[in-house]
């Protein structure tokens, strides 16, 4: 379920955002991103799996294998989808103690991305990310 | 002959900084305008010249505050023709001067009565309706638009003698369709409702006469007319004002207090709790002295034409589904086909080109037209035909990037 995500390397993805000089190049890098993201199937687009606080509609899944945390999700809007895979990438198969003790919010910035945790109501990142850190 | 928009371009400096390396192109006007210098120098001049509390004070800058801050009020007044100056009262915004009308006229709605707005208000037009409506037991009726987004012709039978409050907006931010305004208000009037008209979209763009349009209430706000945030105007007729029971009190709204009880002041003071936005007074009327020295007739045909070329551009195009009347408005609304619009204004931002992408605060609007939001570029005195070109620009390679799939 999470081999799309396996496939795109933490390292790859940090690379690939680290390398855009401008906001265009973000744009650009999210739009190739979204396409490595495994879609979810329309029985799995519940309103439980549904983030609260997105504008674009976000949902998330995540499952719980020997201690590790898996996820999946999904986003009506492509660029969403794109901050899926890199969010997706930095906590897929780790423990729920290990997520908890990473600051999310600054490993996001790190990756180009902290436009996108803005508290403004067309994204719902921080909703996300408060998620996946929850018990 | 086209507005001559170089002639002010210059004074709004805000405009000339790059965005990500690109010409800024502001064209999120609808949500807020930019301000001219004089705007921002009156509100500069207000705490470094004469900065005191008003109506208070007995000493020199008291006096002065309080001279600017009532000779604004008749300046307010005079821009929307408004018979006397003690009918415009200050509030933060067109917002809660709907909620001042909505709770201050509670005591005189009773189960059964009917409370009627159109299908284009947005939140702030319907909301605080519908929660006087589930406190009062009186029943929410929207005047719909068909599915051709027209009137329907005989929408009169939507005013009825239960009918006690009739509100519309005289444009709709979303998508920037007029309402036959004054044949509903007569209508209304008939009924001896109380009528009250947002005029947010329309204050910037179209001269307005609040004695010909005859309603009981008026309200906008000044940060879409080039003004400052937190600053807002409700219009009403005497006999409307005096009605409505104040839902704020403290400060300069009451003429004597006693322990036992407090007998209110009178209009406009009445209805103006605590010390006033002085600052956002001052800028308000300096922002209607801005518009006042504009051609209007020629800044309204200049934004419009400016909304109807991108109309025409994009319609040209296909694909892209457009929720604006073709003519006479001066912003276009649209969506396009399996493409997000957040996705839209990702690009468009990246660009440089500022719009907005959303509900625009209409959700129902938004579920009746089918989408989830829109992507609006909104224009003001300052843009350029060059900038409605780039956007259309941006926009046409905005699709061709998302569009892969």
């Amino acid at each position: 379920m999470t081999d799309s995500l396996n496939q795109q390397k933490p390292a790859n993805i940090k690379e690939q955002l680290q390398a855009c000089r401008s906001k265009e190049e973000t744009f650009k890098a999210l739009v190739t991103l979204s396409k490595t993201l495994t879609r979810l199937t329309a029985e799995e687009k519940t309103e439980d799996n549904k983030v609260k606080g997105c504008e674009s509609a976000v949902w998330l899944i995540i499952e719980e294998k020997d201690g590790q945390r898996h996820f999946k999700a999904d986003s009506d809007a492509k660029l969403m989808r794109g901050v899926l895979v890199a969010i997706l990438s930095l906590v897929e198969g780790k423990t729920l103690a290990a997520i908890q003790k990473m600051d999310l919010k600054s490993e996001l910035g790190k990756l180009n991305l902290s436009s996108y945790l803005t508290s403004s109501r067309t994204n719902g990142v921080l909703a996300i990310l408060d998620k996946i850190s929850a018990m | 002959m086209a507005f001559d928009t170089s002639s002010l371009r210059h004074l709004f400096p805000i405009l000339a900084q790059p965005a990500y390396d690109h010409p800024l192109i502001y064209l999120d006007n609808a949500a807020t305008t930019q301000k001219p210098l004089s705007v921002l120098d009156a509100i500069q001049d207000y705490y470094r010249s004469y900065n005191a509390n008003v109506h208070r004070g007995a000493h020199f800058l008291s006096d002065r505050a309080t001279n600017r801050f009532e000779q604004a009020r008749d300046t307010v007044a005079s821009f929307i023709n408004a018979p006397e100056k003690s009918h415009v009262i200050w509030t933060k915004g067109a917002t809660e001067a709907i909620n001042t009308v909505a709770f201050g006229l509670e005591h005189l709605i009773e189960k059964g009565d009917e409370i009627l707005i159109t299908s284009l208000e947005h939140h702030a037009n319907l909301v605080p309706w519908q929660q006087l409506a589930f406190r009062t037991g009186a029943r929410l009726r929207i005047l719909p638009l068909t599915s051709n987004g027209e009137w329907e012709p005989e929408f009169s039978h939507y005013f009825t003698d239960r009918t006690r409050i009739f509100a519309a907006t005289q444009i709709s931010n979303a998508i920037g369709a007029s309402t036959p305004l004054q044949t509903m208000l007569d209508h209304a009037k008939q009924q001896d409702a109380f009528t009250l008209v947002d005029g947010a979209q329309a204050v910037a763009h179209y001269p307005v006469d609040v004695q010909t349009l005859d309603c009981d209430f008026y309200v906008f706000s000044g940060h879409k007319m080039y003004g400052p945030t937190g600053i807002g105007v409700l219009y009403g007729k005497s006999h409307a004002l005096e009605v409505l029971m104040p839902n704020q009190t403290g400060g300069e709204m009451v003429r004597h207090v006693s322990y036992q009880a407090t007998e209110f002041n009178v209009l406009p003071y009445r209805l103006e709790a605590g010390t006033p936005h002085i600052e956002g007074v001052i800028g308000l009327a300096t922002a209607c002295d801005f518009l006042n020295a504009q051609d209007r007739i020629a800044l309204l045909a200049w934004e419009q034409s400016l909304a109807s070329h991108v109309y025409s551009r994009l319609h040209k195009e296909g694909g892209i589904d457009i929720y604006s009347p073709e003519k006479n408005t001066t912003l276009v609304s649209l969506s396009v086909p399996n493409i997000h619009t957040l996705d839209l204004n990702a690009y468009l931002d990246s660009q440089g080109v500022a719009v907005r992408a959303g509900s625009h605060c209409a959700h129902p609007l938004m579920a009746q037209l089918g989408v989830a939001g829109t992507l609006r570029a909104s224009f003001a005195c300052y843009n350029t035909m060059e900038e409605a070109n780039r956007f259309c620009d941006v926009l046409l390679e905005a699709i061709d990037l998302l569009n892969d799939e």
